[in-house]
């Protein structure tokens, strides 16, 4: 993760920009993450790096006073290797950008740009929709869905210290599978398999579920966490959750390396969720054994 | 460390867990434990980590939390085991520094958990841990704890400090709770005139019920004594801080010895005339100064001495071996053979799940193992029942029934305290209705009370326990249903086991194993008067039984509807089943969820899927009473339609697939309740092993491939090794007599050794009956699917 290796570097967050309308829904999202994580703003072009900063602001299509609250910078080459490039330069602790920008020949909802920064960055990317009215966007809520792999763990501690700087609360949502089998990594809780009593299986399990929570994610203290849980199609009820919930960002843990468009949860909350999304970049979960 | 014992090297007789995964460290703990049926210990490491959950469970008391509306769970004593170590002022953790090695192994052969732990601090200092504990089989009041600790690269300061206290986290889940209920108090009485390395205290429950203890520590550095522990004690939390220089290569030897007693009430302040602050202090010194070498080797020898009775050895399938080996471990472990007071709950003494309350687990899973391997255990657990017999009366009473009705969950009274509702992670809160409709838990009692006779021989338990138990719930069916106007007995408005479908009507299982409970109570009544005539005279005076009230159970055992159709030899689960929707379980895999989420109550309930094994537990109950084609059907009927939504189920199903010689479906299951506990990514076992599941284990190798039943003249086998197991062996024992049978594929043929008391018979089935002599060893063959008749080997 980008957390620690900034080298002494100042970390940022950022936006990256082409000029049109529909990149630019990621900056009111933008604003508000950098200011709860206490870096500046980056607002990135990739063009031409000899254009002078006017030229570049009139490439973004933004007035001056529209980016008082952030640094502007352009650099050279492709889009998304110059804007992973520069992340990993600038220790970026987040990307948010639009997940499509305009005549975007991608996927579906996902722009080819969006989607080679998502399977290339190291740190969280977080995906608005280029429909996004250009708002301001508060962070009260954060719908966290966990599917109790350790692997996937790795996205709460983040998710808990972004809470903890904005005081957004954070739902935790497990979802049982009713379409693919118990994962085979080592420290797996699932629902339980075996419900022998429900009024003891259900409360041991989410003390267990929310203790491992806690152990793995160590959030700071004061953080309100919450646990749900629903069943069947986990993309259908992330974003059943998200739009019953009132929900700020959604945080989706994925492994890095996997085509988007391969893993169908992923698509689907990209296309359906409605609200922004963080994606947060894990190693490869390890195979599971019995003692 | 020089030792009478040592890890054992024998894989087959390890669990073991290497490395450290945190988010698996509950289900480690509880795994791992150690116990000798009056006090469990999870395998919490000493000094703590971000996700440990230490707790000592003391069998048989009880607090009552207000989190929990009232529903008691068992106490959990302060945290004994607690030892932080830090090499110049930094804690060694397993989340900080470098873990160069860290290995758990729970040696199941002497019930020794031993923890090896290498640790490189930021400076470099490597230390070595080793640790081993164990609760002593031999002295079931004394647990031992041993930790060594050597500095293998440096010489410094390495400080040992001990927390006697509540678990903080048990505090905090307290505190939110209104205050108006009791809370669980600790006294410490460190300071009152003991010796300086013995802390004592009690710890009240809210039930009212004291556990004293007493702890005794010494620390030695390289052989010698480092002296008093700087110690800070505020009356409720001891500290203790042992500081040395420890040199280079030279070994802290830290070792710790807990006594505890219990009150057994608040009227009945002790057990034994010698009981008291000051008997655990004794107790406790004295097992100091016989050193812990000497509590070891008599906890071992404790140990052998249950292996010599009860071990199954498996040849060819290593994982069916260590699950066995690891079932038995703990079942040996849960059960406490002096206190019957006290029975097994559904986590044993491993976690705080189900929080200690007794099901029909222990009567129908548990119980044939210790019938079997560990009789005085099984007489014990069968003595809880009489003990609660008030309590079980009540219920009947309260409810408008006559005799025994058990509670469905139980735990010191034998009252019910089944909690009346649930909170589903969905939000919603489900009605519990076990508690007030599952019945059949009086006639699992009487069963496993008359088994343990039959197989025994105990007549002194049947006088004074087993007949009054048979008799106050056979009395309990009579008063259950009625005979109706279709001239049937109908037992209305149960839950049987499979737990799916609720308010049902002639549930088969229960009215079977009613008209078996009632038939064996008048039986009960003719054997005591014609045996026991003074002791049946006093009984049936105590209990106000009358030989017309025994002549109606006759009839409504006649009378009861079971739901059996001649013509399919099918038993109808319960009334209106056959007539449910078919849906196929095949088509919800895979999931993760349960089905009875996924389906939601309503539909599950119109629907035929199944819980649990509910018929075929009849097939496992009573395989004598009916044709094996009717097992047969019923186990192909039944088993597709199976979800397994509870951990009892897998098990019986291998056992049953065993019987019927089916080994892929034995395979299955039995590999699937195996993993129940030691499959190590599904998070079962973080709140206890499932001891049922356990049982049921030993249930499928012994009653499922060896096919033993007992019968009134002896034993009978019906072995059926499936494919990949090449032999197996085990030990039984029958009124008194130890009997060994080995079953082996290549010569296809058992032999059988008695050893010691009287002859006996033992049947094949579709075999020869033999009429084995003491001292003697027997082999049979099967040739062309019969078998030979019995040949004497032993003086080959």
């Amino acid at each position: 993760m980008s957390d620690d290796n900034s080298g002494g570097r100042t970390a940022t967050v950022i936006v990256p920009l082409d000029g049109s309308e529909e990149a630019t829904a990621a900056l009111p999202v933008a604003r508000t993450l950098a200011q709860a994580e206490g870096v500046p703003l980056h607002l990135l072009h990739v063009g031409a790096q000899a254009e002078t900063t006017q030229v570049t602001l009139q490439a973004i299509g933004l007035a001056a006073e529209e980016i008082h609250d952030a640094v502007l910078l352009a650099r050279d080459g492709s889009p998304a290797e110059a804007i992973v490039a520069y992340a990993h330069e600038t220790a970026s602790r987040l990307i948010v950008m639009a997940s499509r920008a305009h005549g975007d020949t991608g996927h579906g909802a996902l722009g080819a740009v969006t989607r080679e920064v998502l399977r290339r960055a190291s740190c969280p990317v977080v995906l608005v929709s280029p429909e996004r009215p250009r708002t301001a966007w508060p962070l009260r809520a954060i719908l966290l869905p966990h599917d109790g792999i350790p692997t996937t763990a790795a996205a709460i501690a983040r998710t808990a210290d972004l809470a903890h700087r904005s005081g957004a609360k954070v739902s935790v949502l497990h979802i049982a599978s009713t379409t693919s089998a118990p994962p085979a990594e080592p420290g797996a809780l699932m629902a339980p398999r075996y419900l022998d009593q429900p009024q003891h299986e259900w409360p041991s399990w989410a003390r267990e579920f929310m203790e491992r929570v806690v152990a793995l994610g160590g959030p700071p203290p004061g953080v309100n966490m919450r646990l749900f849980f629903d069943c069947g199609e986990p993309a259908d009820a992330i974003v059943r959750f998200a739009g019953e919930h009132e929900t700020d960002l959604v945080v989706i843990a994925w492994v890095a390396g996997w085509e988007p468009e391969q893993r169908t949860t992923m698509r689907k909350v990209i296309d359906q969720a409605p609200s922004p999304l963080m994606v947060f970049p894990l190693e490869q979960p390890s195979a599971g054994q019995v003692f | 460390m020089t030792s009478p014992l040592q890890p054992t090297p024998d894989r087959l007789w390890t669990i073991e867990d290497d490395g450290f995964a945190l988010a698996r460290e509950h289900e480690v703990e509880s795994v791992l434990a150690t116990g000798n049926g009056l006090l469990g210990i999870r395998a919490s490491v000493a000094e703590g980590c971000s996700l440990s959950d230490p707790a000592t469970f003391v069998a048989g008391v009880y607090d009552v939390e207000p989190t929990w509306n009232g529903i008691p769970g068992l106490l959990v004593l302060a945290d004994w085991t607690d030892l932080g170590i830090s090499v110049e002022g930094t804690p060694l953790s397993l989340e900080s520094g470098e873990m160069v090695e860290h290995r758990r192994v729970l040696d199941l052969r002497h019930a020794v958990l031993w923890r090896d732990w290498v640790h490189r601090d930021a400076d470099g200092r490597v230390t070595r841990v080793r640790a081993l504990r164990f609760a002593s089989l031999a002295d079931r009041n004394l647990a031992v704890q041993r930790v060594v600790v050597t500095p293998d690269n440096y010489t410094g300061i390495i400080r040992l400090d001990s927390r006697l206290a509540f678990a903080a986290a048990r505090i905090r889940r307290w505190s939110t709770a209104p205050t108006s209920l009791p809370r669980p108090t600790m006294r410490v009485l460190s300071s009152d005139g003991q010796p300086d390395s013995v802390v004592s205290g009690a710890q009240t429950a809210t039930t009212g019920r004291t556990v004293r203890f007493a702890i005794a520590t010494a620390v030695n550095a390289d052989g010698r004594d480092i002296g008093r522990p700087r110690r800070s004690d505020d009356g409720k939390d001891v500290r203790e801080t042992w500081e040395c220089g420890a040199r280079l290569g030279e070994p802290i030897e830290f070792t710790r010895f807990l006594v505890v007693d219990r009150e057994r009430s608040a009227d009945q302040p002790t057990s034994t005339s010698d009981s008291g602050p000051t008997s655990v202090v004794r107790q406790v010194q004295a097992a100091e100064q016989r050193g812990w070498e000497d509590a070891a080797a008599r906890h071992a020898a404790a140990w052998d001495e249950r292996w010599d009775d009860c071990d199954v050895q498996v040849q060819g399938d290593d994982d069916a071996q260590r699950a066995l080996r690891f079932a038995m471990y703990h079942l040996v472990a849960a059960a406490n053979p002096e206190d019957p007071h006290v029975s097994v709950g559904a986590r044993a003494l491993t976690g705080e799940a189900y929080r200690g309350h007794v099901f029909w687990d222990t009567e129908i899973y548990l119980l044939p193992f210790y019938t079997y391997t560990y009789p005085a255990a099984a007489r014990s657990l069968l003595q809880y029942r009489h003990v609660t017999l008030p309590g079980a009366r009540r219920k009947a009473e309260a409810m408008g029934y006559r005799g025994a009705l058990y509670a469905w969950e139980s735990t010191d009274t034998g009252d019910e305290t089944t909690p009346t509702s649930a909170l589903t992670p969905t939000g919603e809160v489900v009605r519990i209705l076990t508690g007030e409709e599952e019945h059949h838990i009086s006639g699992d009692v009487a069963y496993a009370a008359w088994q343990y006779w039959q197989v025994s021989g105990d007549d002194e338990f049947f006088v004074r326990y087993g007949a009054e138990l048979i008799l106050e719930t056979a009395r309990f069916w009579a008063s259950r249903g009625r005979i109706e106007s279709d001239g049937c007995y109908h037992i209305r408005r149960v839950i049987g086991p499979d737990e799916y479908h609720e308010t049902i009507d002639d549930d088969a299982f229960t009215n079977v194993m009613a008209r078996w409970n009632l038939v064996r109570g008048a039986e009960t009544a003719a054997i005591m008067a014609d045996r026991w005539p003074d002791a049946w005279q006093a009984l049936r005076t105590s209990i106000g039984v009358s030989a017309e009230e025994i002549a109606r159970w006759r009839e409504v055992a006649d009378a009861m509807k079971t739901g059996f159709d001649r013509r399919t030899s099918l038993f109808e689960q319960f009334d209106g089943y056959f007539g449910l929707e078919d849906l196929s379980l095949a088509a919800f895999e895979p999931r993760t969820a349960p089905i009875d989420i996924i389906l939601q109550r309503d539909r599950l309930q119109k629907s035929k899927i199944i819980k649990q094994a509910d018929v075929v537990a009849l097939s496992a109950l009573l395989w004598d009473e009916f044709p094996r084609h009717v097992h047969e059907s019923n186990f192909r009927y039944y088993e597709p339609r199976t979800a397994h939504g509870s951990s009892l189920s897998p098990a019986l199903h291998a056992m049953i697939a065993a019987r019927l010689g089916d080994d892929v479906l034995f395979h299955r299951f039995f590999r699937q309740a195996a993993e129940i506990d030691l499959a190590n990514n599904m998070g079962n076992a973080a709140g206890g092993v499932h001891i049922a599941a356990l049982g049921g284990l030993w249930l499928a190798a012994v009653l499922g491939v060896g096919g033993l039943r007992a019968r009134e003249d002896g034993l009978v086998l019906d072995p059926h090794l499936p494919r990949g197991w090449a032999a197996l062996s085990f030990n039984v024992q029958w009124h008194g007599r130890r009997v060994r049978v080995s079953i082996d594929r290549a010569t296809d043929a058992v032999t059988l050794a008695l050893v010691g008391g009287e002859g006996m018979h033992v049947a094949l089935e579709c075999g020869e009956t033999l009429a084995a002599q003491p001292g003697s060893t027997w082999r049979a063959r099967r040739a062309r699917g019969r078998w030979n008749a019995w040949e004497r080997v032993d003086r080959e």
